[in-house]
């Protein structure tokens, strides 16, 4: 792996979501030399987590597979997974970039015939379902993975447990000798697309997120229903596991409030309308209520917005939800606003409580860090004197898909440009 | 080529376990011309490779038969180069991990797909890349000169690349230019708009040709070879290009139609368009008496989000009415704005400019305007007060500012009509019908394609010439033609550029792969295209009709013109001709009609039918796939054949098979409709309209249609899949069987 | 049909403590439902902002819930606008007190009585001070009152709002005294009450 050969005509992106993936292939495919390092153990990021897309409710692995169909056929590309950046030195045109690799337990003769899933008997919260079910410690990240390759968890990969692994594979395909191994690129200009986290829903305490076990967030959601989730995406509570007969959305979960995240998150609302299409289509007597500050639907998504409220049993409400309390014998939650448009007190109960939190970016985190501009949340800023690094997706803005792609293509050219200066 | 063809079987991952492989080496490969098959455990691993290669090497073999996993895994381990033709032949997934081990009917199955792989490997040669005869322009056309059109020449410049911009006014500049100020990143407070820097860059960089006071008179040819005929101040000029970028910008709401917001009624209500042009030359004032403006309020959303008018949000309106709201204050500190909404919209980091505008002291008024009138020279606006509970009226106004909207310029006044076809029920009396948005002959005149499907881009809905899919919205009905900025939908400056760059990025690639042969998005890197056999041809014009992308013309005698480099090769044009003369060196009527014939079909008296499934490659058989990594089982009866699309199954399959005694056919294929999931548009309801006309096939050949059917299925929907082959199986079975069988 | 009148917005920003603040108000409602006593206030803390922005100074300087408020804090932590509603609040009810706009009686009646206790202990003592509040009227009125409120009563105690045992006189009390008469005195007026 060390000896990967790149000079500083190639492109180095840093983060396999649909920002990286779309900044790598478009680069590729204009015949320029592209190094690709995602952190996971599969390509994808957010979106291979995500059911479905708004506004055309169509699934994301289809995109996804169609992307790594181009990765696939294009000896343009090289790409590494549990890979993570750890220096970054020199200057637009001739950077010297530090990649670390954690060691993955199974190497590339795996065939995914899942025998050492099989007889492992340790158990991890699943990362992919956001720890929502139990996964063994050896294991597929998720069917659609790519590259469709299995993984062990550090935790047993010196024990008894990881030998037992080893053994039961056919294809010699665990090697529990593999450490963190490190190499160095030089690349010309970077492409940084390492994409967000969701707001840590805890902090905004009076929604008793981590203590009511039936209020989740949207990222969650997403989780519960998809097929491939932890209920074979059916949306059921998380305490009990029952069916959900009203279902409440609270957007800005610590967007838009200086307290957490003071910038809108800029795709919530129209997140949380489509979940609320996921509810209302496996439950067509269920109430869903949506609580908002102000609906924020942009351009021809405006006509989503519509479609949804054409809907009988999804109610916009527009009040931010002040306090929420748990019956504890039932895990309804009682929430309790002020419906600002009539004036009324708000005290209604739910089944289940969806937090629509916010987008944080993942910042370049290297010491010491690169000449790169960040404005006071931590987004990337572009500068013309600050060539070279080029943030992509929602390392620049909260954003949704489409945007996200079309502003890594642009940050594709940015970096074929920092090349063509040379 | 000379075909030397080996068959490797691989035993790993259960397969030995649940096949008599030498049953399926002698039966697999019994009609074709094979030198080996060899089985190994582990075909994938150091061994497994070494083998396939001594062969290749040793023997010569250049066309190679692995039958093993998905050919969407290990795609990398059995690569062998370019000169090596490999078929892969799933007998994982979809046989030993979805069938129950050493049954009778799971070897069968595994046979058929064997035999179907060594048939497609007969038929498929290697591709040959398209070269044209005359020399490839990675040069970019960028028709508009507003700060899209600007950004993206600068940004193809700046690659290193050709750029020539067209636009229609005298100079450079766009709407920027008539802006005072601009709100941006990071959304603080007002910022220059920096337009006569963007037009001096342009301006001065020498790769770099502008062409002002002059139009797109004629866009003929294809990705690479385009020839553009452009009229600059009476002139006529021509320049070759590779690629084209629409970036022509938008056009304000007509606030005529707004009479109920006091529009050309009062001369103090004026639009965000008048407002601005007023601030950038020089003082806000009221145009009645030229007085100062002290009071004034903004009406937001005045069109917008109205299905009376622009049923849509026009994105930017929001922060402009924040940003005039800032000309007033910084004009007159004692100025006071007024701003009327439905729902403020910053979005992002553009809410710190809310916060600004709300703490310059602008009053936020949540309603909905009922009045606009006048009293005593001065304005009043009456509006319901959502927030307040009450009807409210705001007096002493000097001035009223209607936040009008974005109309992308593509977007004609009428919907232009053409003469109807024949039997058209919707046709006027003149036999005239409205164009279809999504046809090429719908939009304002920009760009004047010489294309047999109409001049222009393809539009949505309103008529953004805007692509359909999100994760690829840079996907263009018209191969490297890529629109950008404000004509595809409506976003701020900051987007636009980002917009602009983009496309340059695509234009540029698309310049790069023609070059090479090379299709671009979505099958980028295939290297086939298709080649008529006008001998045969019949001028009946149904694949200059169907194909998506507008690629083949016609000549006066309505023969096809075929245009290689504006091909996507979804293969839609295969599919649709009745003589099929539309083939590609590996993909073929033929070829898949091969492999139809290459499936056994039992006696009827061995209660054995059998269906066979045309299937998506991208979205249906992924989805089988995880199906089979699920575990989960289906009737092994049915026979799973990829297609390109839908769009290319031609209708002589569904004859060959049924006549050959193949029970059913199921079409396995993309959402259709409004939110339409097929990459190539319209494959999957071309394959669904075609359908409609197999009944005809089915009544000649006294068969029930019930043996035909199509479904849906995205990619995710593999746990429906034993449910839909299940219920078509029921059904196979209630039609009872094909009494062709064994003809 | 009422008239906005800039005017009264103009007086609180330039007049009130900590008035100007309101103008960072989105009407998100989140004050109004954290408020403990939002179920006794003619007006939510939002309600007053956005009657403010129309002008509407009676009902705004002649609310109770400007009087009501007990700077629990909870609105003001949670507000995302970070504006100091508590003070604001409190703003305008001694800008209305100044124009005198008088209190409800029971909001006089309680603010003497929480002065009172104050002064007395240097503390609040809700067990004391509602019996001191509720009986004020007599017995009968005592006892509806207290059945009125045994809600929040509840409510408080499981917050552990209420102790079960009396609270005892603070230590320093004398200081404090000094500090009150001082205040009382700078104000021109007392509390609420006086």
């Amino acid at each position: 792996m060390s000896d990967i050969q790149t000079t500083n005509q190639s492109i180095l992106v840093v983060g396999g979501g649909m920002s990286g993936i779309t900044a790598a292939l478009e680069a590729a495919e204009a015949g320029y030399d592209v190094v690709l390092v995602e952190k996971n153990p599969y390509l994808g990021g957010r979106v291979a987590q995500l059911h479905q897309y708004f506004p055309k409710l169509c699934p994301p692995n289809c995109g996804l597979e169609i992307n790594f169909k181009r990765m696939r056929i294009n000896p343009k590309i090289r790409f590494f997974t549990m890979a993570e950046v750890e220096k970054i030195s020199g200057e637009e045109g001739d950077y010297d970039v530090g990649i670390k690799i954690s060691p993955r337990y199974v190497n590339e003769k795996c065939t995914c015939c899942g025998k050492c899933t099989e007889v492992c008997e340790v158990e991890l919260g699943n990362p992919f379902n956001f720890g929502m079910d139990k996964i063994k410690a050896a294991y597929l990240p998720h069917e659609f993975a790519f590259p469709m390759r299995y993984v062990m968890d550090p935790s047993i990969a010196g024990t008894e447990e990881g030998k037992k692994c080893h053994d039961a594979c056919e294809y010699g395909a665990i090697d529990l000798d593999m450490s963190e191994t490190h190499f160095d690129l030089k690349v010309g200009a970077i492409v940084w697309a390492a994409g967000w986290e969701p707001y840590d829903a805890s902090k905004v305490e009076y929604y008793g997120f981590g203590e009511y076990k039936n209020v989740i967030t949207n990222v969650m959601l997403e989780r519960l229903a998809s097929f491939n989730g932890p209920t074979e995406g059916k949306i059921l509570r998380p305490s009990d596991g029952k069916t959900v007969k009203t279902v409440a959305f609270i957007q800005c979960a610590g967007s838009r409030d200086e307290n957490h995240l003071p910038y809108c998150s800029g795709i919530c609302c129209l997140a949380s309308m489509k979940q609320a299409t996921y509810i209302r289509e496996q439950y067509p007597d269920c109430d869903v209520s949506i609580f908002f500050i102000d609906i924020r639907a942009l351009d021809r998504l405006e006509d989503f917005y519509t479609k949804v409220q054409e809907d009988e049993k999804i109610t916009f409400i527009k009040s931010k939800i002040a306090n929420i309390t748990e019956d504890e014998e039932t895990g309804a939650l009682m929430l309790e606003g002020e419906n600002t448009n009539t004036g009324e007190q708000i005290r209604m109960n739910f089944d289940l409580v969806v937090l629509a939190t916010g987008m944080v970016p993942n910042k370049i985190n290297t010491a010491p860090s690169p000449n790169v501009s960040c404005d006071e949340y931590g987004f990337l800023t572009y500068d013309p004197e600050k060539a070279g690094i080029y943030g992509a997706g929602c390392v620049r803005r909260p954003t949704d898909v489409a945007s996200s792609v079309q502003d890594a293509t642009a940050a594709a050219l940015k970096a074929i440009q920092s090349i063509a200066r040379r | 080529m000379d075909k030397n063809t080996a068959v490797y079987i691989c035993t790993g991952c259960s397969i030995g376990d649940a096949l008599d492989i030498e049953q399926l080496k002698e039966n697999g490969t019994e009609d074709f011309t094979i030198s080996y098959c060899k089985d190994h455990p582990f075909l994938c691993g150091s061994e497994g490779l070494d083998l396939l290669n001594k062969d290749i090497e040793a023997e010569g073999i250049n066309t190679i038969i692995i039958a093993a996993c998905s050919q969407r895994v290990n795609y990398d381990v059995f690569n062998f180069g370019p000169d090596k033709i490999v078929e892969r032949v799933n007998l994982r997934e979809q046989v030993a991990w979805s069938q129950p081990p050493k049954e009778e009917d799971t070897q069968m199955l595994a046979e058929d797909n064997l035999r179907m792989g060594c048939s497609k490997a007969k038929d498929t040669e290697l591709p040959e890349p398209f070269q044209a005869e005359e020399a490839y322009s990675k040069d970019i056309l960028v028709v508009g000169g507003g700060v899209a059109g600007m950004t993206a020449a600068l940004d193809t410049a700046k690659a290193g690349y050709q750029a020539v911009i067209v636009e229609k006014e005298d100079r450079l500049g766009g709407f920027l230019a008539k802006m005072k100020k601009n709100v941006t990143l990071p959304y603080k407070e007002l910022s220059d708009t920096g337009v006569e820097e963007l037009i001096n860059s342009v301006e001065e960089d020498s790769r770099i040709k502008v062409f002002t006071s002059s139009t797109v008179e004629k866009v003929s040819g294809a990705p690479g070879l385009f020839s553009v005929d452009i009229t600059s101040n009476g002139d006529a000029a021509n320049e070759r290009v590779g690629a084209v970028i629409q970036a022509t910008g938008w056009v304000p709401y007509d606030a005529n139609k707004l009479e109920h917001l006091g529009y050309g009624q009062f001369k103090d209500v004026i639009t965000n368009v008048e407002m601005e042009e007023m601030a950038a030359a020089g003082k806000i004032v009221r145009p009645s008496d030229g007085k100062e403006v002290k009071n004034a309020l903004f009406i937001q959303c005045a069109g917008s989000r109205d299905s009376d008018h622009l049923p849509y949000c026009s994105s930017v309106c929001c922060l402009v009415s924040l940003k005039q709201a800032t000309y007033l204050k910084e004009q007159n500190p004692e100025a006071l704005s007024y701003v009327l909404y439905k729902d403020v919209r910053t979005v992002g980091q553009a809410e710190d400019f809310y916060r600004k505008a709300q703490e310059d002291g602008n009053v936020f008024i949540r309603g909905s305007v009922s009045a606009v009138g006048e009293s005593g020279g001065m304005l009043y606006v009456e509006a319901d007060d959502e927030l307040l509970g009450e009807k409210v009226k705001i007096e002493e106004l000097d001035l009223v500012v209607l936040a009008v909207g974005m109309v992308p310029r593509s977007r004609p006044e009428e919907v232009p009509r053409v003469k109807a076809p024949e039997d058209e029920k919707d046709a006027d009396e003149d036999g005239m019908i409205e164009v279809e948005q999504d046809s090429g002959f719908f939009a304002n005149s920009a760009l004047n394609l010489e294309y047999r499907q109409g001049p222009e881009l393809p539009t949505l809905q309103y008529g953004f010439p805007d692509s359909h899919y999100i994760c690829f919205p840079y996907e263009t009905r018209r191969t490297g033609i890529y629109a950008a900025g404000c004509v595809r939908k409506p976003m701020e400056i900051a987007r636009a550029k980002d917009d602009a760059t983009g496309a340059a990025m695509k234009a540029i690639q698309c310049t790069e792969a023609t070059a090479i042969g090379m299709a671009v998005h979505p099958r980028a890197g295939d290297m086939s295209y298709p080649e008529f056999n006008m001998q045969r041809c019949t001028q009946c014009k149904r694949c200059t009709e169907e194909c998506p992308f507008g690629a083949i013309n016609e000549d006066e005698k309505a023969n096809p013109l075929p245009n290689p480099t504006r091909c996507r090769r979804c293969s839609i044009c295969m599919g649709s001709c009745p003589e099929r003369i539309i083939s590609f060196k590996n993909y073929s009527v033929s070829m898949i009609g091969n492999m139809l014939k290459a499936i056994h079909v039992p006696e009827e008296d061995e209660e054995k039918p059998r269906v066979i499934a045309l299937v998506c490659e991208n979205d249906a058989y992924p989805a089988l796939d995880m199906a089979g990594i699920k575990r989960m089982t289906w009737s092994p009866y049915i026979r799973f054949i990829p297609v390109r699309c839908l769009g290319s199954i031609n209708l002589i399959w569904v004859a060959d098979a049924l006549s050959r005694g193949i029970d059913g056919l199921l079409l396995m294929g993309c959402r259709h409709g409004d939110d339409y999931q097929c990459h190539f548009m319209k494959g999957s309801e071309l394959a669904n309209t075609r359908l409609d006309k197999v009944s005809e096939t089915l009544d000649r050949l006294a068969l029930e249609s019930d043996r035909v059917q199509f479904v849906e299925i995205g990619i995710t929907d593999y746990d429906k899949i034993p449910g839909i082959i299940g219920e078509f199986m029921e059904k196979i079975e209630e039609v009872g069987p094909n009494p062709y069988k064994g003809w | 049909m009422g008239s906005y009148d800039p005017s009264f917005a103009k007086e609180v920003f330039e007049n009130v403590d900590f008035g100007d603040e309101i103008k960072m108000c989105m009407q998100c409602g989140v004050c109004a439902a954290s408020c403990p006593l939002s179920l006794q206030m003619d007006h939510s803390p939002r309600q007053i902002f956005t009657l403010i922005r129309a002008g509407k100074r009676e009902e705004v300087l002649g609310s109770q819930a400007i009087m009501l408020c007990t700077s629990c804090y909870t609105c003001e932590v949670r507000c995302p606008r970070k504006i100091p509603v508590i003070d604001v609040m409190h703003g305008l009810a001694n800008y209305a007190l100044k124009h005198d706009f008088v209190p409800r009686k029971d909001t006089a009646n309680f603010g003497g009585k929480f002065w009172d206790q104050i002064y007395r202990i240097g503390r609040i003592d809700e067990k004391d001070l509602s019996r001191r509040y509720f009986f004020a009227e007599g017995i009968i009125e005592g006892i509806k009152g207290l059945l009125g409120f045994s809600d929040i009563g509840l409510r408080l105690f499981l917050h552990k709002r209420i102790k079960p045992l009396p609270e005892r006189k603070i230590k320093g009390i004398i200081s404090l005294r000094k500090m009150l008469d001082k205040a009382e005195k700078m104000r021109g007026r007392g509390g609420a009450s006086v």
